[in-house]
């Protein structure tokens, strides 16, 4: 796998998102787009002008508008300067970010604007994931975004009981994590002695997927502003520095549900963890970092991908959860912002993990923001069919190149 | 409560003097008649920026007399009913000098009815007892609906609502074969009601239960009126202006030599493999290359059609079926199949027959899951559903 090659350094300087929410039908597409755009300038101290370059996504027709980027012109702020659109399915936010992080560090533009965006009540959620699959084969058969394997898998790794409640315990930090994000789309004050009945009571979606684990349907939109090292230097704010990131694509085939330890895959989670720390010279990611923006589709999901993206071995992962060191105040804080189950506008959703990544960083996330200095904060995107964006961010520019 | 608006006349006049607004009085020396019909006549007396009000048969001396039946004038009071139009269609009647009653107009605060916060008993009962006139027939179409509502605590209750020919009867107790019910405690139906908590919320945190028909779950709101709570009137959001568009699109995808070849195949009832000449792994389908080897792979293998499932995923939720746009039958379940001939990861998915779905255990490393076969379609065009779906091969 190729290695970092940066031509110059690369700060966050603007970070802005709507309120998320279930239903936005007070403001049309590019209206709602331009209030993230709008907060992220005022967060940079920029005006539209000093931005040189947009870089706009989405989920592709889950709006069924095919170049959403010409209607939001407006909202984006694209019209006189360059512009891209992107769109990679679950990971497009984090695909903007790492396109905005790119465009700005090869000195092709000094100010880059991402913005992400989903009005999901405008399109049809399940229709447009069912729709990426192969249409040949494999589009009549799948289930849309659910399914019950992660669920399964944990249950016959650790036991029904043992797994039913790490991931209920992980759902309900998650969810106190979203009560305090005034941000967040789904807050329920969910409280640890509710823990039995939810896992007996709540609804089964999918498997023992339930519909407490799952994460919510969202409006809204997200916006991040890069800037190369000089310009982020002059920012109004300290920009939090793009240290590294990796993208992990697979082959679009289900081929790997066979249950077979002994040829089982590795998955993308896992690769793209160990590729990035390897060349950034970190030996132990769990000591190293002091917040994870992971993007968690599923209780299920958040819990059984800590071991891969911490190259945990064993019950690691669990015990972490067991003992509520994913909460703020806990050995490594995970979603201080209440993460994907809270708030899903998709196409934004994998931009908000580096977004509050950074401001965690920055020390100013507001009523969610960890208690202790942040430092070194990590970020992940993923899509569909399994595949994986990891994003490292710096508070200071001291790290060793390996 | 007689009035339309939740208000007696009696409460206007009672709250006057809390009303009183001395700024408002400046200069006004008067005594001023109302005449409400079937209720009686008060005078209300104001000088040097004070009043008082009686109630009375003789309104002599008044510079004004309105007259106005009860509802008319507790709409007036409350801001309900447009003061200028009910004088302009006659529905209030003033008697003596048209222009003192202006001075009226600026001595009160406007009425605003107390809020009565009803327990949730009360509501409990207001609730199912409007059901009825709530009920919206044009909604509910032809077939007869069954709705269980098991509301807990010990201000719930149990009924059930029968639609059938257009109308809706509400009875006491469950009835056995619904097909919706409706489980939660009376607190949270209440909230539900009100619009102080949603649905989703409710059914998240598994604080409400949903058994039966989902696709009818989902039209509750079209087949009753929405609540509103003894006094006051539907409150309705501000309508925003939403186009709705529906989008219909004919697809054709070319399928390429090496699928063809695979759909072709299922005509004859054969499923094909092709193996990667590299890492030996089987595809299917069969694919034109080996994605982690880079290289053209061509040996087709047929496989199958019998096999074991490695795992089988059922669905609960009455997901509409994105091809078709109909709400497809639960429990349905997908099914990940090791076909004979294939090992490891080399796993087939299709549907298990639903009334199997309970009989099925899943594989795992040497462990053999159920052994299933492909039930084939009568007439094969070449397509996925040419298999209707795998069973117990017993």
């Amino acid at each position: 796998m190729g290695t970092r090659k940066k031509n110059r350094n690369v700060g966050v300087i603007g970070v802005g998102q709507t309120k998320h929410s279930s239903h936005r039908e007070d403001v049309n597409q590019p209206e709602m787009l331009h209030e993230a755009v709008r907060e992220a300038l005022d967060d940079a101290g920029l005006a539209m002008d000093d931005v040189d370059c947009i870089v706009h996504g989405n989920m592709e027709l889950f709006e069924m508008v095919h170049q959403p980027d010409l209607w939001h012109a407006l909202g984006s702020g694209a019209p006189g300067k360059s512009a891209f659109r992107l769109t990679t399915g679950g990971t497009t936010g984090a695909t903007l970010f790492c396109a905005a992080d790119s465009l700005v560090a090869s000195g092709m533009y000094d100010v880059v604007l991402a913005v992400g965006f989903e009005k999901l009540q405008e399109g049809h959620t399940t229709g447009g994931i069912t729709n990426m699959a192969d249409p040949l084969w494999f589009r009549s058969l799948q289930t849309g975004a659910l399914t019950g394997t992660c669920a399964y898998d944990v249950i016959q790794e650790f036991g029904e009981e043992r797994a039913q409640k790490a991931a209920m315990i992980y759902r309900i930090i998650m969810d106190q994590h979203a009560c305090l994000n005034p941000k967040a789309h789904r807050a329920f004050g969910l409280e640890f002695d509710q823990m039995d009945h939810l896992i007996q009571s709540s609804a089964r979606l999918i498997g023992e997927l339930k519909i407490i684990d799952m994460c919510s349907q969202s409006d809204g939109a997200c916006a991040v502003i890069l800037a190369s090292e000089e310009r982020a230097k002059r920012a109004k704010q300290k920009p939090v520095w793009v240290r590294d990131h990796i993208t992990v694509h697979r082959e679009e085939t289900f081929n790997i549900l066979g249950y077979d330890e002994a040829t089982a895959e590795e998955k993308t989670h896992k690769v793209a963890a160990r590729e990035l720390f390897k060349r950034n010279g970190i030996t132990n990611p769990l000591e190293y970092f002091d917040v994870f923006e992971m993007y968690d589709p599923s209780s299920w999901w958040g819990l059984d991908w800590l071991r891969e993206f911490f190259l945990l071995e064993g019950d690691e992962h669990l015990r972490l959860v067991e003992n509520h060191e994913i909460g703020l105040n806990g050995k490594i804080p995970i979603n201080p912002s209440g993460g994907v189950i809270a708030s899903n506008p998709i196409g934004a959703t994998a931009l908000v993990r580096p977004a509050e990544a950074a401001l965690q960083v920055r020390g100013n996330a507001g009523p969610h923001q960890i208690p202790r200095p942040v430092n070194h904060a990590l970020a992940s995107g993923f899509g569909g069919t399994m595949w994986t964006v990891l994003i490292m961010l710096e508070k200071e520019l001291d790290w060793q190149e390996v | 409560m007689s009035e339309k608006f939740g208000v007696k006349v009696e409460e206007i006049f009672d709250t006057m003097p809390e009303r009183f607004r001395p700024e408002g009085a400046e200069g006004v020396d008067a005594s001023f008649g109302y005449d409400i019909t079937g209720r009686g006549k008060w005078k209300l007396t104001v000088k040097d920026k004070a009043m008082s009000i009686e109630k009375t048969e003789d309104l002599a001396g008044c510079v004004v007399v309105t007259r106005a039946a009860p509802d008319t004038f507790v709409g007036v009071s409350i801001g309900k009913v447009d003061g200028t139009e009910a004088f302009t269609s006659g529905k209030i009647a003033v008697e003596g000098d048209i222009g003192a009653l202006g001075l009226t107009f600026k001595l009160f605060k406007r009425f605003t009815p107390p809020q009565k916060e009803l327990t949730v008993r009360e509501y409990i009962l207001d609730m199912f007892g409007t059901l009825e006139s709530r009920f919206q027939p044009q909604a509910a179409g032809d077939s007869r609906i069954v709705i269980c509502y098991d509301i807990g605590g010990k201000d719930g209750g149990q009924w059930t609502a029968v639609i059938e020919n257009g109308t809706c009867k509400l009875a006491e107790g469950l009835d056995p074969s619904p097909s919706l019910t409706l489980a939660m405690k009376a607190k949270d139906w209440v909230d539900l009601m009100l619009g102080r908590v949603d649905a989703l919320t409710l059914l998240s945190t598994a604080r409400a239960k949903l058994e039966g028909d989902m696709a009818l779950a989902m039209r509750l709101g079209e087949l009753f009126a929405k609540y509103a709570p003894p006094g006051q009137e539907v409150v309705e959001d501000e309508e925003l202006l939403v186009l709705k568009k529906v989008i219909s699109v004919q697809q054709r995808f070319a399928t390429g030599p090496v699928m063809g070849k695979y759909l072709n195949g299922l005509k004859e009832k054969k499923i094909f493999g092709n193996r990667c000449p590299e890492c030996k792994r089987l595809q299917i389908p069969p694919r034109e290359v080996c994605a982690v080897c880079r290289i053209r792979v061509e040996a087709f293998e047929e496989v199958g059609p019998k096999g074991n499932i490695r795992l089988l995923d059922t669905a609960y939720y009455a997901s509409p079926d994105p091809l078709t746009g109909e709400t497809r039958e639960t429990p349905y379940a997908m099914a990940y199949i090791l076909l004979d001939g294939c090992k490891g990861q080399e796993v087939f998915a299709h549907f298990i027959r639903d009334d199997q779905i309970d009989r099925i255990d899943m594989g795992w490393n040497e462990k053999k899951g159920t052994i299933v076969r492909p039930v084939w379609a009568e007439e094969r065009k070449g397509k996925v559903t040419d298999i209707r779906y795998y069973e117990i091969d017993e």
